[in-house]
């Protein structure tokens, strides 16, 4: 038997090992998710110490003892803060993309739908927001908005919503024009039933594949904007902030003040991004 | 020819975008909640220190009058004056943007040269064991918070290590580095002062290494996602099969079909990274463009959010086109 | 010298078996065809030839190639063989050029590895190469990039790189597919040239028997990863013993004899369409029409695509006039981009006209908004070409067929009801209706276009190329569906083909278009007995026959399309062997010439003429 595998090979067999390992990375992704989703839900139950409850007697311990991963300099327990963050951050990080795509959606198929004048319009609108990276918009409505969980989920969901008009608007003109939806025409269907059955559930993939790796930007910004202090600030507990207020004990070799948060931050945002690569990567074969 | 009326149209297309950019800042700042004046003046401030202050930055004209002075101001190069400093905004912004850029660019370039490389080089492994180790790093890498990545850094390396000068500043200011452009390291080149190049080069490390372990990820999956169309689309696998040795394959084929549409998206992520160096910055205390402009926004001095939102706005209209006439030159189906 | 030997080759992908026991031959100087339909490895074939399988794929058995295994190569044997030994040329040229590479380097990259050359004498090779496969200026083109071209160029430039190799063996998949008749008769020529000129061997890949047949020394036919049959075309063709090849032949439309696709139980209705005309009545509420009635009546149309940046555009349709009657079935012919689409279009009040009129059941879509206008386009329904493009796939099978019930009002209960029947009418048991598009084969979602089209119970049904995109069995039995629907008394039926000889197995009347304008017209019979205008004698001449030689006598076009731009006067003149400058000078109008319609000016003597060459 000769085994002719050779420098270029077509996409048939290659898919099936990507599809291997779109599986994996969904897998990992939604394992990682799951097990801080158990962490900061069931955590704080276990925990002796309250987020904000301060130990004024321990302020900047080392971990062990009384408090298994130190004390901040207020003198409030790492782990408890670490854990009911979570919760926090992940809130806000999932309801922001909801409203961003929702909003996003919305504009997007009213733009690439109806095209012409009401397009342009809105996409002129949108090439305004979209003149700026997408964090320093978020900082600046951020700065004047003020911080606050509901202030800021508006705040990231505006910040997205134009990058997920865009891409809804450009799927809907390719959908628009495909043969099935002259075929929907030509059966004599409404403009509205057209949209509804045929044009709008061909054009969410990308959507579905996007959302996962942008809840964990969300989380990214949040947490950034809580350490340059726009967000959510201390006594509240949040990622960013801890980070931010840990900051000044690096210098001084103070790890556990700044690292605990960093690291839940990072497998959660990473629990994201395996996840939404997974899913861009089947996405990307059976297309 | 084609390139530079492509460039002039794209330019007066920009026009109006940034000229909504310019009103849609002036009125936000100025409609949403805080107040410039007390924040500088504190509490203990008469009414009357107030509108003194008041009239004397014009914020006492109604608002279509300080619009249009403002649009005056910016024909004629004129800034305004920081509320909180009393400094000409244009002379404060040139010399904090020459760092700020100077940290981008490099960063932004090595991040591409490395996508290029390890996405074409992981590409032909696709699915074997070095290619998904490559992506699972780089999607690590993109997962990471800059300003953690940055402490944890400061932390290992300098902290534990010692290997790089202490975060503070950008370059050591024993080694009189006269000022050109604010680009440190272009400075220390162009007065050819060595002691400086070195000490600015040792503080470019760490934050440019941040920067580019958290960008690398979208640049390295588009070059890899690319390189592997193009391999198995039936264009290389017909020069394959017609016997094509793999230096020409790799350079005639494969290559540059990969790249058609990595611009674009080092644009983005050139955006991407701007809106990084506020943060970064705030780690190394870089004294850059993104710590002036974070404290304008902070402290509502309406000149200086005004002057940097518009300039971000301008970089980044600017990065795009450069994108737009790179990508006409590598692919030849783009029409200008 | 036997060439390429092929003994026992099996492939697997997986658990798919692609090949399944394949042995064939090729000596140099002998061209031989390999026919089969899609699927049945006939690709496999050619990729194991320059050992270029699939990952995945397992080989088995003997590629022996000058005496050496193919299989059995080490990488650098596998070069050295590659491109020299065997080189292919690919199906969909524009797909295999590389789009970021110049077609003249491309080929010097060729001439370079393969033929030893210096770049300098590489590139005036390559234009010499170029300009021997008939591309026209060829070192202006030798810096232009592939989507620069159109087919036919890209299609010359693919022989070139094939050639460019100097390889022993040139095989050719699918090289004339997507290319008109005129086009692939010329790009045959240019492999039977390799063999008989060259002394190369040749292995044609096809899927249409037809076309490739006459330039063949033998013939191989694949079903299913075997080989079915083989042997020296003229025995093959003319005693087929294998059922599956005895199909293949059937399923070969031949214009010189008209084929029956119409049930012969079927109602003859050509009397019905010549009766008096009664034209529809503009205020009547539309009814069903009977036999004879006018279903769809265009007036001068024309249609100008506008470009997006502001002035030209692209002139589709240049004062088209053509009326369909209830139990009338009309073909309409024409090239690719002579607006054949862009007339279906129109009769379904898809488009609108920038000037002239379309009455529709007595109604013009342009005048309707609304429901008014949702309703006239239900009594018109179109096929499509391409049967999976034109269903959604997140929809189900019987979800596709109902909408035009659904958009009528129907209830649910009695919408089910016809669906089930009209699948059943199109072969489509109960277990389809609850499938996705991606789940049937071709021919079965192009039944379930059908019957989508019929649910409606429309006045008029259009069917666009419906079986272009088929492999030639299933096209026949789709042909065969069609020809009962169009057979039906109440409805008029138009049919798009860029292939004369299907039109001529069920329709009455045939337009020919050519560049937006309608050059001959009549009674399907009168105009392929007796051609009166020279694109459509072209168009017949060009059309594959299995058999007889090629006939010198024929009418043949000059050059190709998409280089002939018209000038003034007839648009067909810079390709017409017959213009003289009369006819550079005046537009053609359609004028009565016995039977038919013609706009030629020297349509009367063209037939002398054409018999006096002969």
């Amino acid at each position: 038997m000769a085994d002719l595998t050779t420098a270029a090979e077509t996409r048939a067999p290659r898919a099936a090992a990507d599809r291997g390992f779109a599986t994996t990375l969904i897998w990992a992704g939604s394992v990682l998710l799951g097990l801080v989703l158990l962490a900061v839900l069931a955590g704080p139950l276990l925990v002796r110490w309250g987020p904000e409850e301060i130990d004024a007697a321990a302020a900047l311990a080392a971990p062990g003892g009384a408090h298994p991963l130190g004390t901040d300099v207020n003198g409030m327990d790492i782990l408890s803060r670490v854990l009911h963050a979570g919760r926090l951050d992940l809130g806000v990080a999932v309801a922001s993309v909801a409203l961003a795509v929702v909003l996003g959606t919305l504009l997007g198929v009213v733009a690439g739908y109806r095209g012409g004048l009401v397009d342009d319009v809105l996409m002129r609108f949108l090439d305004v927001f979209q003149a700026f990276p997408a964090f320093i918009l978020a900082l600046a409505v951020a700065a004047l908005l003020g911080g606050g969980a509901p202030e800021l989920i508006l705040v990231i969901a505006l910040v997205n919503a134009p990058a997920y008009a865009r891409l809804v608007r450009a799927e809907v003109r390719t959908v628009r024009e495909m043969p099935f939806v002259e075929a929907s025409r030509t059966s004599g269907s409404s403009g509205l039933g057209t949209l509804w059955r045929h044009v709008l559930p061909n054009s969410l993939t990308p959507v579905r594949v996007i959302a996962p790796l942008n809840c964990g930007w969300a989380m990214l910004t949040l947490a950034g904007l809580s350490f340059l202090g726009l967000g959510v600030t201390v006594p509240t507990a949040e990622w960013g902030a801890m980070i931010s207020l840990g900051a000044a004990d690096v210098v001084a070799g103070r790890w556990w003040t700044s690292v605990p948060p960093g690291l839940m931050l990072l497998v959660s945002v990473l629990g994201f991004s395996l996840l939404g690569e997974g899913l861009q990567e089947r996405a990307g074969v059976r297309r | 020819m084609r390139i530079a009326r492509f460039t002039a149209r794209r330019l007066l297309q920009a026009v109006p975008v940034l000229l909504g950019v310019i009103v849609v800042t002036f009125v936000l700042v100025r409609v949403l909640p805080g107040d410039p004046i007390r924040t500088i003046l504190g509490p203990n401030a008469t009414e009357a220190d107030a509108a003194a202050a008041r009239a004397r930055y014009g914020l006492d004209k109604p608002m279509g009058e300080q619009f249009l002075d403002y649009l005056g101001g910016l024909f004629t190069g004129d800034l305004g004056v920081s509320i909180q400093s009393g400094q000409a905004v244009l002379g404060e912004m040139a010399v904090r943007l020459g760092p700020t850029l100077e940290l981008v660019v490099i960063a932004v370039t090595i991040a591409t040269l490395l996508a290029t490389v390890l996405g074409i080089w992981s590409a032909r492994r696709a699915g074997r064991a070095g290619d998904h180790t490559l992506r699972v790093l780089a999607l690590v890498g993109n997962s990471l918070p800059e300003f953690w990545l940055g402490l944890v850094l400061i932390l290992v390396v300098y902290s534990w290590l010692g290997w790089v000068p202490a975060p503070s500043g950008r370059v050591d200011p024993d080694t009189n580095l006269s000022l050109i452009t604010g680009a440190d390291l272009l400075d220390a080149a162009l007065t050819g002062n060595g002691p400086a190049f070195a000490s600015a080069a040792g503080h470019l490390v760490l934050p440019v290494a941040t920067m580019v372990i958290v960008i690398v990820a979208p640049l390295l999956r588009s070059v890899r996602a690319s390189a592997l169309e193009v391999l198995g689309s039936e264009a290389y696998q017909a020069a394959a099969a017609h016997g094509l040795p793999e230096r020409t394959l790799l350079r005639g084929y494969l290559a540059r079909a990969a790249l058609v549409r990595l611009p674009a998206l080092a644009a983005l992520v050139f955006g991407f990274a701007m809106g990084s160096t506020v943060l970064v910055e705030y780690v190394f205390s870089w004294q850059g463009f993104g710590q002036w402009a974070l404290r304008g926004l902070l402290f509502r001095d309406y000149p200086v959010v005004q002057a940097s939102v518009v300039v971000i706005a301008l970089c980044y209209t600017l990065i795009f086109l450069v994108a737009d006439v790179v990508q006409a030159v590598l692919d030849p189906r783009v029409r200008i | 010298m036997t060439l390429l030997d092929i003994r026992d080759l099996k492939v697997a992908i997986g658990s798919v078996r692609a090949l399944a026991g394949v042995d064939l031959t090729v000596a140099r100087g002998e061209v031989v065809g390999l026919v089969g339909e899609s699927g049945g490895g006939k690709s496999m074939i050619a990729r194991s030839v320059v050992g270029l399988l699939p990952r995945g794929a397992r080989a088995t058995g003997q590629v022996l190639f000058g005496g050496r295994d193919v299989l059995t190569m080490d990488a650098a044997e596998l070069a050295a063989h590659r491109g020299a030994g065997a080189a292919i040329c690919f199906q969909n040229p524009r797909g295999a050029l590389s789009p970021t590479r110049s077609v003249g380097r491309q080929l010097t990259d060729r001439l370079i590895t393969h033929q030893g050359m210096d770049a300098a004498g590489a590139r005036e090779a390559a234009v010499a190469l170029f300009e021997s496969v008939g591309i026209r200026s060829a070192a202006r083109r030798f810096t232009a990039y592939p989507h620069e071209l159109s087919g036919g160029q890209a299609q010359r430039v693919m022989i070139s790189l094939a050639t460019g190799c100097a390889p022993g063996l040139l095989i050719a998949d699918e090289p004339t597919t997507g290319l008109d008749v005129t086009l692939t008769r010329e790009i045959l020529r240019r492999f039977r040239a390799a063999a008989d000129d060259e002394d190369r061997g040749v292995l044609l890949i096809s899927h249409d028997l037809a076309s490739i047949a006459r330039i063949c020394d033998r013939l191989i036919v694949l079903n299913a990863g075997s080989v079915v049959e083989h042997g020296p075309t003229a025995g093959l063709l003319t005693a087929p013993a294998h059922p599956y090849t005895r199909a293949l032949l059937a399923a070969v439309p031949d214009p010189n004899k008209p084929a029956a696709y119409r049930p012969l139980t079927g109602p003859e209705d050509s009397g019905a369409s010549s009766a008096g005309s009664r034209p529809g009545d503009p205020g009547r509420a539309p009814a069903a029409p009977e036999a004879g009635d006018e279903v769809v009546r265009v007036e001068d149309a024309h249609v100008v695509y506008g470009s997006r940046f502001g002035a030209g555009g692209h002139h589709a349709l240049r004062g088209v006039s053509l009326t369909v009657r209830a139990g009338e079935t009309v073909g309409v012919v024409g090239e690719s981009g002579s607006g054949k689409s862009t007339l279906a279009r129109l009769m379904l009040g898809l488009i609108t006209p920038a000037r002239g009129t379309v009455t529709l059941v007595g109604q013009d879509p342009a005048r309707l908004r609304g429901r008014k206008l949702r309703e006239l386009r239900r009594r018109a329904q179109l096929v499509f070409q391409d049967p999976i493009g034109s269903l959604s796939p997140r929809r189900t099978v019987a979800d596709a067929v109902a909408e035009p019930l659904r958009a009528a009002g129907m209830g649910a209960a009695e919408r089910a009801g016809r669906v089930a029947a009209v699948l059943e009418r199109m072969g489509l048991d109960g277990s389809y209706a609850d499938r996705r598009p991606h789940e049937l084969s071709g021919g079965q979602a192009q039944r379930v276009g059908i019957a989508r089209a019929l649910a409606g119970e429309p006045d008029l049904i259009v069917f666009d190329e419906p079986t272009s995109a088929l492999d030639v069995t299933v096209q026949a039995q789709i042909l065969k569906v069609i020809g009962e629907v169009t057979a039906e008394r109440g409805r008029g039926s138009v049919f798009i083909s860029h292939d004369l000889a299907t039109v001529r197995g069920f329709c009455d009347r045939v337009v020919v278009l050519y560049l937006g304008r309608i050059v001959e017209e009549g009674p399907v019979e009168e105009v392929f007995a007796r051609p009166r205008h020279p694109y459509t004698m072209a168009l017949l001449a060009a059309a594959p026959t299995l058999t007889g030689p090629e006939e010198t006598g024929r009418v043949h076009l000059t050059r190709d399309p998409d280089e002939a731009a018209p000038g003034g006067g007839c648009a067909l003149a810079p390709r017409c062997p017959f213009a003289e400058d009369a006819c550079r000078a005046e537009e053609q109008e359609l004028r009565p010439l016995g039977g038919v319609r013609v706009a030629c000016r020297r349509a009367g003597e063209l037939p002398d003429l054409h018999g006096a060459e002969r």
